[in-house]
């Protein structure tokens, strides 16, 4: 030992000498290629950030949901509830006399149109006096006083939750409009409700007013109630369960929180899966930046080795420096799907766009724990796609890999039982069901049938190489022989470019074939001339008899359907099944709505001809020939499937039957859309105006011609995929990353075989085209293959995880010309991709590279 | 309590409230319209009009306010305790003047409210519990005709002539008590139409009834006991408006140990000053001197400020929200001089959450002062010491 | 057959640093010359020069009566693929390519395939002493060996000029030898003019003529 390093106290010693090692074997090489560093990081960042923003905008839209629907029930222990019609109001004495029942709240509950505003409010009837004692913060309300304004029994006033006030921008004093039938309906904001009462945008009014002026005389639509604190819940719960009319329910706020939360399920889980496939795709790009790291960081490593470093050692360097490029990446990448996911949920609400949490005001609060787990992924599946490469690094043979012109053996080990494996277990996972709803096997097949074609990569690679001619130019002739003497380092590229083109190729053909189907649907269900609709989801607005007296009355018109939608619980059930009453007729109902299938002998007697949509189908098992109670205005009457009919719009099921039938049976007479056909030659634009002159009501009600309505659901339709397509997009820009990354750390390394090229009178032009021509290579492997295994994705989300997530089927229909483009887009990025990457071997610098030794 | 016994005498002062009207004021502004609509017309009270039994023991639906109000103190029958238990009942029913076309089951036309309390002196404990509700669906009603009030498993009716049954569900309590009536009713002020104001207008209709006997059941703290005791019930109706420069009252409400009935009050105005005081003395049948069952046909005596005096003598300050009662009194009346003891310190109702009220009410021991001996049994009422009106 | 008149190159601009003045050098075809110099003194700058891969300030540079000079780049490196061969210190032999491939690149270069490349490749391989290891790869042959496969590579398209730079300077002095002995034998063979830039005075000592590169400029050793 030196007397200098006598001086030094030992340890300091040894942390001067580790950390003179950590900076040769883990940071210097990071430094030395700050770009391929950087791209990796970006890569674990992009996939950490799409999965986190994902997740956190899933995860703010459930609490929404949720929370929500748990600020409707405040401390009710249970509650009675009837979608749709709701149910007698006489049910709300006999509910609070039954013992153990310690309070009760009836409410009316009406979804309204704002005329002028295009959108919806709930509208909740309560009575304060009972509320109170299942909403302690309703009592509130009248504590603070400068919110106050006037009491809630006053006439004409409503209540508006802070969420409400807020956006639709009213203030105590101010007037609200609302819609009834197709009536305005003026109201005054007496108060804003304290933060606490309501999380959602809310109106509260007095119960007997709201039966009133909404048109709910006698009816109530939901009662909370409180059991008393020793009651024995479920012999209370069976009491009540006794007195309820068919189509009612008792549940606890829980279960009906879930069902809440359950009905975007399907939809939340899908959008999880895709963000786990970016997440996957970072990692791999890892994988692939370090493994190329590996191979060009030969000679240094062995010189690392040939001085005393131990293979230990140099496995925890390489490994260190995966998990310095997956913190970086994950930090960045946590930091940046928060971003995204509060910039995602101001523009677009939870969510994204598909509609399903209307009138839901999201706030996001991320948790550190949160931050934590999704950092920690990040980091993990960078280490995870470290260990790999970190092996190789650590059997580097020091002598052989000191010795110049040396190059690892590059024959591409191939995997082909392992892949075949992952196809069978594929195949497998396809035969079972569905887990809970959500289509987890479904997931688990295309995984294993992508991780299987991962693996089969390198087979696929030196049998393409091995057949690749090897005559031609001279730049041809060494860009092959580079291809096939690199054949393991090409199977990362191009394994990246297929797992992403082949998810692009499967969401291509599967939204296609859905937006078609979906387009022919819309022809076939909107057979008429002109169609009146007075709300979507708004049940307080409808065609009442005296509009629909109006519209048939008109010359013009030589028919008239009027469609009632209205929902209804099955016996047993939690999620309602929506009726669709319209005038049908057995024999010509294949005229009316698209019939998969049709029952071909005669229908039992007494039983009412119903046509079930898949998803009732998929649900409920309403096969054609299946009978089954349903119950209608209180009573329950048997029903018979006649025909299953494909049914784009309510995911939940519905049932088709004549509206004669149900007007009978429920005594509804109102109808939410009018299809009217017109006399020849008038027409339907000019005709609209007077329609409404015809109406002649203050509310708000769409007319419209069926190439406007089918305009619209596709505009939204495209919208909902428009986060898909999103993601599709990070998927395939991080592929041709790899190719980026693969190409770049190649060139460095070939700088003196570029230099040597350059000598023997070969051309920038022509090196550019050898890089070009690896790069398409390896991308036309990729994409080749990524359209077989993407057509088979796709299948597998058509007829598997569409069908078990949302239960509707679409006939296949394959974007050709959009695939031959994607197709030569993708190749010929990869193409540009290598060649720009290598630009730096068109330099002049690359002709003094002869002299260096690496 | 009723600050109701207001004589002639003291009309002229132009306070008007009691202390019913008052927690109407303050409670209903939270579930209802400070003003009627303006159509809505209510029958004014006049004088002259026949207080007829039992049919004025029935509401009168179509007067803006209207209560019942039951103050009492019960031995338990069993086993003879040291102190008695207090118990207060109220019933309340508004005509809201609302939503007179409405053909809903639940417009809110009329509004039951009701309070109630059992005092402890001996764990120096008050329960207390409230309810409300709109009428309807016989789930909550005040019928005519005869007394019959409920509201939800709240009620007080007449079971038989004189013959009163009231049931009461608290969170920690509950009791049902027999009232039987042993005196005529005393009507108030002009044979039952009391004066509130100098306006002739702002007056009510109202009568009491004094020493009632009690016999039921009380459960509390999951014990129940059988007690018997004395009663004071107040029925009165009106139409009018509340005084708003009051504060604030001190009233007490006895039943006299030789059958007679001592009511006595005094007003505070917004500096704390004494506004008003009045006190009506029932003295016992000449005749049947210590039988309370011939009582009540004796003198009425009726007392104006110059002859009811209020000192305050001890206050207790509320652990809970801070606010000084004065709980123990001097209170001369005429020639005689009483001292009222609280029976228990701690009798805040602080329903401040709810209904906005916060107030002190509970049992107390009236003490002649010349004989040092017990000269009746009653309530205390103080409000108004939270600062605010109430 | 090369001709180098009063060339000149300096970098860093006008005022910069003038590394070569008023070279002047002839080499005729069959003629084997070497170019020693210390470090530093321009010997890389004057061999690109030569090899077209970089142009003289003033001067003239001729090759086969073309002035180098005077040619844009792409018929510089047409001249480089056609008329010249290059020897590295460092081999340079394509990994993924066999020897004979390797061997034939130049040859694939300038458009020529078939039995008669083939016959070519095997020739100088034969002449190389590597004649059995046509079809092995870069990575199974020694130092020597390598070299040997780029001289063969060098002089495989029948170029006027080989340029060797440094081509003993990874080698044991005897493989040295045989190297040099290779190269002297295959210029002398193929009528070509050699060039052959060294520290070495053994591989000096192997060209027909020595020159030395100083500040003054390249002066023939006597």
């Amino acid at each position: 030992m030196s007397v200098a390093a006598q001086a030094l106290p030992p340890g300091r010693n040894a942390l001067r000498a580790r950390l003179s090692l950590l900076d040769a074997a883990v940071v210097g090489p990071l430094r030395q290629a700050p770009g391929r560093t950087l791209l990796a990081v970006l890569a674990i960042a992009l996939g950490v950030a799409l999965g986190f923003a994902v997740y956190l905008i899933n995860r703010v839209a459930a609490d929404e949901v949720q929370g929500a629907s748990r600020s409707l029930f405040g401390l009710a222990d249970l509650t009675v509830q009837s979608p749709g019609s709701g149910f007698d109001e006489s049910l709300f004495p006999r509910l609070l006399r039954v013992p153990g029942v310690a309070a009760a709240s009836p409410v009316v509950e009406v979804q309204v149109r704002l005329p002028g505003r295009e959108r919806n409010l709930k509208l909740l009837g309560i009575d304060p006096f009972r509320a109170m004692q299942l909403q302690p913060a309703l009592a509130g309300a009248g504590a603070s006083t400068e919110r106050q304004g006037q009491g809630l029994l006053a006439e004409n006033s409503i209540w508006l939750s802070p969420a409400a006030a807020q956006s639709l921008e009213l203030e105590v004093g101010d007037d609200l409009d609302v819609q009834v039938a197709l009536d305005r309906v003026r109201f005054r904001v007496a108060g804003i409700l304290p933060p606490g009462a309501y999380s959602q945008p809310v109106g509260l009014l007095d119960i007997g007013e709201a039966q009133w002026r909404l048109q709910r005389l006698g009816r109530l639509d939901r009662i909370d109630l409180r059991l008393a604190p020793h009651a024995d819940r479920p012999s209370v719960r069976n009491a009540i369960a006794a007195l309820l009319p068919p189509g009612t329910q008792v549940v606890t706020p829980g279960e009906a929180t879930d069902d809440a939360v359950r009905l975007t399920r399907a939809y939340r889980s899908n959008l999880t899966a895709l963000a786990l496939v970016a997440l996957f795709t970072g990692a791999f790009l890892v994988y692939a930046t370090q493994s190329l790291a590996v191979a060009r960081r030969r000679r240094e490593i062995a010189l690392l080795h040939a001085m005393g470093m131990s293979v230990r050692e140099q496995l925890a360097a390489s490994l260190l420096a995966g998990t310095i490029v997956g913190a970086l990446g994950a930090a960045l990448g946590v930091i940046l799907g928060a971003l995204v996911a509060r910039a995602g949920l101001a523009s677009f609400g939870a969510d994204l766009g598909a509609g399903y949490f209307r009138g839901v005001a999201p706030a996001l609060n991320v948790s550190a724990g949160e931050y934590l787990v999704f950092f920690v992924l990040g980091a993990g599946a960078a280490l995870v796609a470290t260990f790999g490469p970190a092996r190789e690094a650590a059997s580097v043979p020091a002598a052989a890999a000191l010795k110049a012109g040396d190059e690892a053996p590059m024959a591409p080990r191939t995997h082909g039982r392992i892949a075949l494996a992952l196809f069978a277990a594929g195949v497998l996972a396809l035969a079972l069901p569905p887990l809970e709803g959500i289509a987890l096997p479904g997931y688990v097949a295309i995984a294993c049938l992508l991780l299987g074609a991962v693996f089969l990569t390198p087979s696929i690679a030196s049998t393409v190489f091995a057949r690749l001619r090897t005559d031609g130019p001279a730049w041809r002739q060494v860009a092959v022989a580079q291809l096939r003497g690199t054949a393991r380092r090409a199977t990362v590229s191009i394994a990246a470019v297929l797992v992403s083109f082949s998810l692009m190729v499967a969401m291509a053909i599967m939204v296609f074939s859905f937006r078609m189907s979906l387009e022919a649907w819309m022809q076939r269900i909107l057979p008429a001339d002109l169609y009146v609709r007075a709300g979507s989801a708004a049940a307080g607005a409808y065609l009442d008899v005296n509009a629909q007296r109006s519209i048939t009355a008109l010359p013009e018109i030589t028919r008239a359907d009027f469609v009632k939608f209205q929902d209804v619980l099955l016996p047993g059930e939690r999620l309602p099944l929506t009726i669709i009453a319209r005038p049908i007729h057995e024999p010509t109902a294949g005229q009316v709505i698209p019939i998969r299938r049709s029952a071909t002998g005669p229908a039992p007697q007494g039983a009412i001809p119903v046509w079930a949509s898949e998803a009732a189908l998929d649900l409920r098992g309403f096969d054609v020939g299946t009978e089954f109670d349903l119950p209608i205005g209180g009573r329950v009457v048997r029903a018979t499937v006649r025909g299953i009919w494909r049914d784009y719009e309510r995911p939940g099921g519905s049932i088709v039957m004549n509206r004669d039938t149900f007007i009978a049976l429920s005594g509804e007479r109102t109808a939410t859309t009018a299809a009217l056909w017109l006399r020849e030659g008038t027409d339907a634009e000019e005709f609209s105006g007077r329609l409404r002159d015809a109406i002649a009501r203050s509310g708000d009600y769409d007319v419209a011609i069926p190439g406007e309505i089918r305009q619209r659901s596709l505009a939204l339709f495209d919208r909902t995929f428009a986060v898909t397509y999103l993601l599709e997009a990070v998927a395939v820009l991080i592929g041709l990353f790899g190719i980026s990354a693969s190409t770049s750390s190649q060139v460095l390394a070939r700088r003196g075989e570029f230099g040597m090229l350059r000598h023997l009178g070969v051309t920038r032009r022509e090196i550019g085209r050898m890089l070009a021509f690896e790069g398409a290579a390896l991308g036309a492997i990729g994409v080749a293959a990524g359209l077989v295994v993407g057509a088979i994705v796709s299948m597998i989300l058509i007829f598997v995880v569409n069908r078990q997530s949302f239960h509707w089927t679409m006939d296949v229909h394959v974007p050709w010309g959009l695939l031959a483009i994607l197709s030569l887009v993708l190749v010929g990025a990869a193409a540009a991709t290598a060649a720009f990457s290598g630009r730096r071997a068109m330099g002049e610098d690359v002709i003094r590279a002869v002299k260096e030794d690496w | 309590m009723s600050l109701g016994p207001l004589a002639p005498s003291q009309a002229r002062v132009g306070w008007d409230v009691s202390f019913r009207s008052l927690l109407l004021l303050l409670v209903l502004p939270h579930v209802l319209p400070l003003r009627a609509s303006a159509e809505t017309s209510y029958p004014p009270v006049v004088p002259g009009h026949e207080i007829a039994f039992p049919r004025d023991e029935g509401s009168h639906p179509d007067f803006r306010i209207e209560w019942w109000y039951v103050t009492g103190q019960l031995d338990d029958a069993t086993r003879k305790a040291k102190s008695p238990l207090g118990f207060q009942v109220t019933f309340f029913r508004v005509r809201t003047g609302l939503a007179a076309d409405n053909p809903s089951s639940f417009a809110p036309r009329q509004v039951l409210f009701a309070h109630a309390a059992i005092a402890d002196p001996a764990t120096g404990q008050l329960h207390h519990a409230q309810r409300s509700a709109r009428t309807g669906f016989d789930l909550a009603y005040a019928r005519e005709g005869q007394l019959d009030v409920k509201l939800d498993d709240w009620s007080i009716r007449q079971v038989a002539p004189g013959r009163y049954v009231t049931a009461v569900h608290g969170e920690d309590f509950d009791f049902e008590l027999t009232l039987a009536s042993t005196q005529p009713p005393l009507l108030q002020g002009e044979r039952g139409f009391s004066r509130k104001g100098p306006d002739p207008r702002a007056a009510s209709y109202y009568y009491s009834l004094p020493q009632l006997a009690v016999t039921g059941a009380v459960t509390v703290g999951g014990s129940t006991r059988k007690v018997s005791g004395q009663a004071w019930f107040d029925h009165e109706w009106s139409s009018d408006y509340v005084d708003e420069n009051a504060l604030g009252w001190d009233w007490l409400g006895v039943n006299m140990t030789d059958g007679g009935a001592l009511m006595a009050f005094r007003m505070r105005d917004r500096q704390g000053g004494e506004r008003w005081a009045g006190a009506t003395l029932r003295l016992p049948s000449p005749g049947g001197a210590g039988d309370v069952k011939f009582a009540g046909t004796g003198e009425v005596t009726t007392f104006g400020p110059e002859a009811v005096h209020w000192a305050p003598l001890q206050s207790w300050r509320s652990p809970r929200t801070g606010v000084t009662y004065p709980v123990q009194w001097r209170v001369q009346v005429g020639d005689r001089r009483y001292r009222v003891e609280p029976l228990l310190l701690d009798a805040e109702l602080d329903s401040r959450p709810t209904t906005g009220i916060l107030y002190w009410e509970g049992p107390i021991r009236l003490i002649d002062e010349a004989t040092g001996q017990e000269a009746g049994r009653g309530y205390l009422e103080l409000t108004g010491y939270g600062g605010k009106r109430g | 057959m090369l001709e180098l008149h009063d060339v000149a190159r300096s970098f860093g601009g006008p005022a910069g640093r003038r590394v070569l003045d008023g070279v002047a050098l002839t080499v005729m075809p069959g003629e084997y010359v070497a170019i020693v110099g210390e470090s530093g003194v321009g010997k890389s700058t004057l061999l690109n020069l030569i090899a077209g891969l970089d142009v003289p300030d003033s001067g003239q540079l001729l090759l086969e009566g073309r002035d180098l000079a005077r040619l844009g780049e792409d018929e510089r490196t047409q001249v480089r693929r056609t008329r010249m061969g290059f020897v590295f210190q460092a081999f340079h032999l394509l990994p993924h390519l066999s020897i004979a491939r390797n061997v034939a690149l130049p040859l694939a270069l300038n458009g020529q395939a078939g039995r008669a490349a083939d016959d070519r490749v095997m020739e100088l391989l034969e002449a190389v002493g590597l004649g059995d290891r046509a079809s092995s790869y870069p990575r199974e042959l020694s130092g020597g060996e390598s070299q040997r496969v780029a001289v063969a590579r060098a002089l495989a398209h029948r170029p006027a000029l080989v340029l060797a730079d440094e081509p003993t300077g990874n080698l044991d002095p005897d493989n040295a030898a045989m190297i040099l002995e290779v190269l002297r034998a295959q210029i002398k063979r193929d009528n070509a003019a050699g060039i052959l830039v060294t520290h070495s005075a053994a591989a000096a000592a192997s060209t027909d003529r020595v020159y030395e590169l100083t500040r003054a400029g390249l002066t023939l050793r006597p």
